[in-house]
């Protein structure tokens, strides 16, 4: 199997703990990410990604590949930060992989993430194994993202499971109301 | 989209299908699955383990500053408040981590630091005291490399503050 080469990779880390934020920077450089971007809090990325947007040339790059935020920091959280690059209209890239670092891992917490559309969840603590699992899943399992009127994000069923009762999905691409986006 | 008589339906679903550009941009046009490298992965690993083993210092040294803290709110009451604010963003910045290293009693104790800290009225001379039994608490795990929840000695140390907090909650 060929390795990856990171060079050409833009990410941005969200994270507020200092200690941590250097662990994440160092990481990736290790790994080999060409861009690696980092900013406090959730406000601070917002900036940061108005910037790419508006003014790419101060801002050092044209575009954000992965951002990976903490959930619990102040004065906006990681998912604030989620709902902004997903919904807003000043975002750059409603689609940007994103990966959220958090301690809270109790299924609930997991699930409010997915449902916001969340790419991935890293649990802290993490190893480095779990970032390079994390950074494979994003490449190779791109999935279709998926607009109704109460989500947007990555298609939240990741594996072909059989049904053993009724099928309740009854769209398929030639249904009408669905439409799909090629790009 | 129509229906089949022809009449415009709403959209119920979008889904966007894009081709996979980070796969392009990470591993050219060639196909087939890719992996990351084991040796930059090796090389990251012990590059953690190095800061793990820094942890303890690290954490030593903002204890150092929080006791410094401490000395002047006790020294300069009239400006406590804003010892106290930065005394509530060095435990934000501690709480965040301790668990990664394996420390999440400094966690636990760092985030109780952050809370009672976050404050809107008087701070009072049992506050302040507050803080030291904080500081003392997690200086003992440190010195005494408390990993995990740390068994007895961790129990016992999480008695002991939480004694402190009883005893002087209330007070002026």
């Amino acid at each position: 199997m060929a390795e990856y080469d990171f060079e050409r990779l833009s990410v941005l880390i969200v994270e507020d703990s200092l200690f941590i934020r250097s662990l994440l920077i160092n990481s990736l450089r290790i790994l080999g990410v060409g861009k690696v971007y980092a900013v406090d809090h959730g406000g601070q990325a917002i900036d940061f990604l108005k910037k790419v947007k508006n003014d790419p040339m101060s801002a050092g790059t044209q575009e954000v590949d992965i951002v990976m935020s903490n959930w619990q920091m102040s004065p906006v959280d990681g998912m604030m930060l989620l709902r902004w690059i997903r919904r807003h209209k000043e975002s750059p890239d409603r689609f940007v992989p994103f990966i959220l670092i958090t301690a809270y891992s109790e299924p609930k917490r997991v699930t409010e993430a997915r449902d916001l559309g969340a790419t991935e969840v890293l649990a802290k603590p993490f190893t480095i194994t779990a970032i390079g699992e994390k950074l494979v899943s994003i490449i190779e399992k791109q999935r279709q993202f998926v607009h109704t009127r109460d989500y947007f994000g990555p298609d939240r069923r990741r594996r072909i499971v059989p049904i053993e009762f009724e099928d309740r999905r009854k769209l398929n691409d030639k249904s009408p109301g669905v439409e799909i986006v090629r790009g | 989209m129509a229906d089949p008589k022809g009449q415009k339906v709403p959209t119920i679903v979008r889904f966007y299908r894009f081709r996979n550009r980070l796969k392009e941009k990470t591993h050219g046009l060639g196909g087939g699955t890719g992996q990351v490298s084991a040796e930059a992965l090796a090389e990251a690993e012990k590059a953690l383990a190095q800061m793990a083993e820094d942890y303890p210092d690290w954490v030593s040294g903002l204890l150092v500053k929080l006791s410094e803290k401490h000395g002047r709110c006790v020294d300069t009451p009239e400006h406590r408040r804003e010892f106290f604010e930065e005394i509530n963003e060095i435990a934000h910045d501690m709480k965040g981590q301790g668990g990664t290293f394996g420390y999440p009693l400094i966690t636990e104790f760092a985030d109780s630091l952050h809370n009672f800290t976050t404050i809107k009225n008087d701070i009072t001379d049992s506050m302040v005291e507050l803080v030291k039994a904080h500081i003392d608490a997690m200086r003992a795990v440190i010195r005494g490399r408390v990993k995990g929840d740390g068994g007895e000695v961790g129990a016992q140390l999480k008695e002991t503050l939480n004694q402190a907090i009883e005893k002087y909650k209330g007070k002026k």
